[in-house]
């Protein structure tokens, strides 16, 4: 009765993506790439259930979707080695394979129009499990087919498995360079408001981040896909080590994310990870200590996510939780050590509205793959700097929603037939208050947030609080 | 002889002396006559001399000198057979009987020692006479040491040698007076001249005998019985006054029967003794250790009694013969006299003395404590008796030291009479084996034995025990033959850093290594106390989920509803369904379900437990007791996972996208309310949720991991199975101490019960808000649907007014769970509160981490600042109790 997850990996770079994780999960349980449990994979301890299913004693199949609404990615895989890894009733092309052009509505719609066939296959997959714990879902805002589609899916499993937890892997585009797609803000918006209101906790991965660290940390110019998405593997691989290698804590996706999400809207979290090494650097086995590892997640350079902004508002933003999730060899003596100095030099600022800290997870280092660093460690943290990240998707939604740029494509579906762009507006308003709630988080007052419109009437009433106050004494 | 009897036979002597030194085959008439005179001359003169040996002439003192002499020199057989022979030559008076021995022994002496101070040259023969005369010693005629050389060391050498110096002065003395001036003896002829002052001391000695009705031979018969314990003929031993009298009959002057009575102590002390060793040796005694205590009396009792035979020898050899008178041989050598017999038993008295001592003193005791007794007598400054104390004592641990060497090699307990300061107690089982069934018997144990070398003695035994009779094991014979071939050699008491420590050392360490090296490799501890941490301590975190999951709503039932057939099946399914099921079947078979005592009221969750039952060998490890803590422990963690999974369940009620108030519908004013209600809930829920997993974290890191880190390096480094109990116990203390379990944090430990409940009571009271709210929004969205129905259908929207009540329903519903979920809130900050202030004076310096970690981020410290400067009301501004 394990908790089992299924992941769905939708569109270019959800597959992309999902395609890294799989082959990292692979290598880490000491399975090959066909499936079959290699020989020396016996020192068990892991749990391969969570993510994998056991089509015989030998043969694992990963509880993954692959849905894309053009051929050429899960072609790829179907011809690459991994061919015989995946269950290929799981893949699902949309038939005309023309895609949905970088257009949110095209992929909303063709989901729609094809969720019988999804849902039948998310269905089928879910009676297969036990006990399943949720989704884990890996798309791309930006494009069509990872935002639109995967928007569609949100909502889908929001209404059909409500009481399932929905976790998103979330690229977000890159914003620095020009866009290689021009409507990349209308996508990311509408998909905001969905990954808002359907989803229960989103990892965010920014692209332009990803980018940077491969660029200084990696020394790569001009990084391609297949390397910030080995990032991205890497950071998903060792957000579930917990769920995979059983420990006192952490077991399951919901006591992970639980600590983490305080309050249901700010469930945006972003990562960090260390030591970044690209492989054919890591030759020396380095010395790390937890101190160390924890001190360079809470480095802005190692975090995936580039939304600091301007330096009096970075200043203010705070952190919400934190999780690290550390692996490898690690004295469990060093953790109080390093949570000690951290706080002595106050490298992290929290909310002041409630207790917050630093959580620690240890969890062990699968025994098959051999790493450069005896420690590493990874941060889910929200954060709410975050902000800045829909700010300025917000602010480029609206530069070109000034323009009325390239509505037409959206006009062409029924969604916003009849230049009925409410859809729009609506979105904004939802990642806008979401924008304000994150602000609101960075005060100390969060908890009177969102009353001050009735803060004049409550003045009237404000005894009765005071009443149920002073009838407990303190 | 006359001197014209001399003339005869001398002259002849000298011719044929000449003769034969000249040339054999010449005639008598060639040698010269004027060198024959003048040899003849010569002889004469030496003869006439009046050389005389400067000694009166005792034969036995001349005997003794030689016999001294041969031994000196190391012919110590020579000795005994010159002594052997003397005693033939002295045999029965009669026809044949050579008179002067003294003369001839004499002579023979002298001889013998001019040629061993002279090699080279002849000499004359008068230097040797010279010699003898410059060596008081010689003169002194020291009586041999009465004791065998065995028993002599170097000490009673010494000893007896200052002794007899001091005798010799007194002899000389006595010879002093005794002796004639310079012409009384020819060396020739001793019984010529009597010189009249020896004969007024003859007479004097004869008055005195006869004076005394009793000759002083017969007293000093008497003292020689009396020394071997048997009544003398004028000396009896007197029950009533527990010690030996002299007949009333008998006259003596009052210094002789002062020395009687004083020789006689030795026969009062010689009887305890024999007494004493009588019964020690009686067949109805079997101590072992008295036994030898016994028998080395025995043996210095029989040293005894060699020289009181020959004492009696002397006393009967000279017993007066019928011509001879008894003044004649007081002036001869070998008579005892009573000072001499005091010279002679002075050191036995000594050795008796001391010997009456111990009996006395640790005559009662036994085993062990005998020997330490006499380990105590021992301390004494004298060299002598400390000396004297230690062969005793050497001999009366011989047995001890079987004892140890048996228990120590074959871990056999050989002590039928409770000598031995190991006890076992037979009637514990192999349960107790380790810890109950051998004790150190503190009365029994030697005191020049340490207690550290006591208990690994005890420990090396016990080891043995437990292999064989635990753990089935037979490889503890090689060890124990390693270790005996480590320490080989006699084993000694006395010296507990010698043999006997490497010994029991050696078999300790084999032993002791052996038995963990068992305990790991064949009972597999590490994998065992690995599962308990794993099971019991819920290290396996999968698999307590799933049993939480499993049996959940069965403990959620009246205690006594619940069925432990049912839940041992959960557990099955749990073992089955997690990472469990790879672990080895011989450690799940020993998880089991424990269900507690159970009282009204009580609920599955407070009497379910996990139990381990850890099979024979190991459990001496994890005794019941043992068990009980973790059970304690096993009690608390589960307490805190089920607080822990009562919380997540709580934020998969309320998580994210259950929002269930969307902004943008319906009524805008309520959702609001609404959803600062449900934040309010949130933000406690996150409190809640801070708190216990901060302590969760505390509980992983601070307690178990580093507990059990150090554990494991305490039991790499264990030698021996106690230190592994000890690593085990203070593992579990630890645990016990941090986790808020000692006895110090009791107080504490029900402050953090009562915020567990307090926790769960949250959680249920926000079940029910979010049921409610989901009511809600269901009604919302029928009614929108119903709205946008009849809108198509072309009616009124609203229909206003059936809501109305339903709405106000639910808004005392709302109200009341506002209500007490604002009362919860308001207790629980007020419980933490305390927790954190009692916190901060803990003991235990590991719990002010949890403290440091519950206000990681300052917040309460803030908190605490506010209101200290705010009034209370205004603490939980948003607390407006259903403001829908």
């Amino acid at each position: 009765m394990p908790r089992e997850i299924i992941t769905l990996q939708v569109g270019q770079c959800g597959n992309q993506i999902g395609t890294e994780f799989w082959k990292k999960l692979c290598l880490e349980h000491g399975i090959s790439k066909d499936g079959i449990l290699e020989d020396f994979a016996t020192q068990g301890g892991d749990r391969k259930d969570v993510f994998f299913y056991q089509a015989d004693d030998e043969h694992y199949i990963p509880r993954a979707l692959l849905l894309d609404l053009e051929p050429r990615v899960i072609n790829t895989i179907q011809n690459s080695d991994y061919k015989n890894l995946y269950n290929h009733e799981n893949m699902y092309i949309a038939q005309h394979g023309g895609g949905a052009g970088n257009n949110w509505a095209s992929g909303y719609q063709q989901g729609q129009e094809v969720h019988e066939e999804i849902l039948e296959m998310i269905d089928r997959e879910a009676d297969g499990s036990d006990s399943l714990e949720g989704f884990v879902l890996c798309h791309s805002i930006a494009g069509g087919t990872g935002s639109g589609m995967g928007s569609y899916l949100l909502e889908a499993l929001n209404d059909r498995y409500g009481k399932k937890l929905v976790q998103t892997y979330s690229v977000f585009p890159n914003q620095q360079d020009g866009a290689d797609v021009v409507v990349q803000p209308y996508n990311s918006l509408l998909t905001l408001k969905r990954l808002t209101l359907n989803a229960d906790c989103v990892v965010v991965l920014d692209n332009t981040a990803l980018n940077r660290i491969a660029e200084n940390h990696l020394h790569i110019q001009n990084p391609s896909f297949s390397e910030t998405n080995s990032l991205v593997s890497t950071v998903m691989s060792a957000s579930t080590t917990t769920l995979r290698y059983p420990g006192y804590m952490n077991n399951d996706l919901v006591g992970l994310v639980a600590s983490l999400i305080p309050t249901p809207r700010c469930h945006f979290l972003m990562t960090g990870y260390t030591p970044l090494t690209a492989e054919r650097q890591g030759n020396a086995v380095r010395k790390t200590s937890v101190l160390d590892v924890m001190r360079r997640l809470l480095q802005a350079k190692n975090i995936m996510v580039s939304s600091y902004g301007r330096a009096k508002e970075a200043s203010a933003a705070k952190y919400i939780s934190i999780l690290n999730i550390i692996q490898g060899e690690v004295d469990p003596t060093q953790v109080h050590k390093s949570l000690q100095r951290i706080r002595e030099r106050r490298l992290a600022s929290f909310i002041e509205w409630g207790p917050a800290s630093i959580q620690v997870a240890l969890s062990r280092k699968s025994p098959y793959v051999q790493t450069a660093h005896r420690v590493s460690g990874l941060m889910l943290a929200s954060h709410t700097s975050i902000r800045h990240l829909f700010s300025r998707g917000v602010s480029q939604y609206e530069k070109l929603m000034k323009k009325q740029a390239f509505l037409d494509n959206y006009r062409k579906f029924s969604m916003f037939a009849d230049n009925d762009l409410t859809e729009f507006d609506e979105s904004r308003e939802v990642v806008q208050s979401l924008i304000d709630e994150y602000k609101a988080c960075e005060t100390a007052d969060y908890i009177k947030w969102g009353m001050e419109d009735r803060g004049k009437s409550m003045t009237d009433q404000g005894n009765a609080s005071g009443t149920i106050d002073s009838r407990v004494p303190p | 002889m006359e001197p014209q009897q001399i003339a005869g036979p001398l002259r002849e002597l000298v011719v044929k002396l000449l003769r034969s030194t000249d040339d054999g085959t010449s005639s008598t008439s060639s040698v010269p006559e004027a060198s024959i005179s003048r040899t003849y001359q010569y002889a004469l003169r030496l003869l006439g001399s009046r050389i005389s040996a400067p000694l009166a002439s005792d034969e036995a003192a001349v005997v003794d000198s030689i016999k001294r002499s041969l031994i000196h020199k190391g012919r110590a057989s020579d000795a005994l057979t010159f002594s052997n022979l003397h005693q033939r030559l002295g045999g029965p008076p009669g026809p044949g009987k050579l008179g002067k021995r003294w003369s001839l022994l004499y002579l023979l002496k002298s001889i013998a020692e001019d040629r061993a101070s002279d090699e080279s040259s002849s000499g004359h023969g008068s230097s040797g006479f010279e010699w003898s005369i410059s060596t008081p010693a010689a003169a002194g005629g020291l009586p041999a040491r009465p004791f065998d050389s065995r028993s002599s060391t170097a000490n009673g050498v010494s000893a007896t040698s200052k002794k007899s110096h001091r005798s010799t002065e007194q002899l000389a003395q006595n010879e002093s007076e005794l002796r004639t001036d310079s012409t009384a003896q020819l060396a020739v002829a001793p019984k010529g001249n009597v010189d009249s002052r020896q004969a007024a001391y003859q007479e004097f000695m004869h008055i005195r005998h006869t004076d005394a009705q009793v000759s002083e031979q017969d007293l000093v018969r008497d003292v020689v019985y009396t020394c071997q314990g048997i009544d003398g003929k004028h000396i009896k031993f007197d029950a009533k006054a527990d010690g030996f009298v002299i007949t009333d009959s008998v006259r003596l002057p009052r210094g002789a029967r002062l020395l009687i009575l004083k020789l006689c102590e030795l026969g009062w002390l010689y009887r305890r003794i024999r007494t004493y060793v009588s019964e020690r040796l009686s067949p109805a005694s079997l101590e072992l250790v008295g036994q030898a205590f016994g028998s080395a009396l025995q043996q210095e009792l029989a040293d005894y009694y060699r020289l009181m035979a020959v004492l009696e020898a002397q006393v009967q050899q000279k017993a007066p013969g019928p011509g001879e008178l008894a003044g004649q041989s007081t002036g001869g050598g070998s008579y005892l006299s009573l000072r001499r017999l005091a010279v002679w038993l002075a050191e036995p008295l000594l050795r008796m003395r001391l010997m009456a001592i111990l009996v006395d003193n640790c005559g009662s005791l036994k085993g062990g404590a005998l020997a330490s007794a006499l380990h105590m007598h021992r301390q004494h400054g004298d060299p002598f008796v400390h000396e004297f104390i230690g062969q005793l004592l050497e001999k009366v641990c011989l047995p001890l030291l079987e004892m140890i060497r048996r228990w120590v090699l074959e871990g056999e307990l050989d002590d039928g009479y409770q000598e031995f300061f190991i006890s076992g107690d037979l009637s514990v089982g192999d349960d107790g084996l380790w810890r109950d069934c051998y004790k150190v018997r503190q009365a029994m144990l030697p005191s020049f034995i340490s207690p550290e070398l006591a208990h690994r003695i005890l420990r090396a035994g016990k080891s043995i025990n437990f292999l064989r009779g635990c753990c089935q094991d037979e490889g503890w014979a090689e060890a124990t033959d390693a270790a005996a071939a480590a320490a080989p050699g006699a084993l000694s008491l006395t010296s507990p850093s010698g043999t006997l420590g490497t010994l029991v050392e050696a078999a300790d360490q084999r032993i002791s290594a052996r038995l963990v090296a068992t305990i790991f490799g064949r009972y597999r501890f590490r994998e065992h106390c690995l599962a308990i941490k794993q099971y019991l301590l819920l290290g396996q975190g999968d698999f307590i989920q799933y049993l939480m999951d499993l049996i959940g709503p069965d403990l959620s039932q009246p205690a006594g509803l619940v069925s432990k057939f049912k839940l041992a099946g959960l557990l099955e399914a749990a073992v089955r369904a997690s990472n469990a099921q790879y672990d080895d079947s011989a450690t799940l078979d020993k998880l089991r379900v424990k269900m507690l005592e159970h009282g009204d009221g009580d609920r599955g969750w407070d009497v379910f437990s996990l139990e381990y039952q850890a099979a024979s060998p190991l459990s001496t490890v994890f005794t019941e007791a043992v068990m009980l803590r973790y059970l304690r422990i096993f009690n608390f963690l589960w307490r805190l996972k089920r607080v822990e999974h009562a919380l997540s369940a709580s934020w998969k009620v309320m998580k994210p996208n259950a929002a269930v108030v969307k902004p943008g519908r319906g009524n805008q004013e309520s959702a609001k309310t609404l959803a600062d209600e449900l934040r309010r809930c949130h933000t406690l829920r996150n409190e809640m949720n801070h708190f216990v997993t901060n302590l969760q974290y505390y509980i992983m890191f601070e307690v178990l991991e580093c507990s059990w880190s150090d554990f494991l390096a305490e039991v790499d480094a264990a030698a021996d199975l106690d230190a592994l109990i000890a690593a085990h116990d203070t593992y579990l203390d630890t645990i016990l101490k941090k986790s808020l379990l000692g006895e110090r944090s009791q107080q504490l430990c029900k402050r953090l019960f009562t915020i567990f409940d307090t926790v769960l009571r949250f959680k249920g009271f926000a079940d029910r808000l979010y049921e409610i709210v989901r009511d809600i929004q269901h009604k919302q969205r029928r009614r929108e649907a119903e709205v946008s129905a009849r809108t198509g259908a072309g009616q009124w929207g609203s229909l206003g007014g059936e809501d109305e009540h339903h709405e106000s329903l639910v808004q005392e519903q709302l109200d009341s769970i506002g209500r007490n979920l604002d009362a919860i809130a308001a207790e629980y900050s007020s419980l933490l509160e305390g927790f954190t202030d009692q916190l901060l004076v803990q003991q235990h310096v590991d719990l002010r981490f949890l403290s440091f970690r519950l206000d990681f981020s300052e917040f309460y410290t803030r908190q605490r600042a506010d209101r200290a400067s705010t009034p209370l009301k205004l603490r939980w501004p948003g607390l407006l109790g259903g403001q829908l």
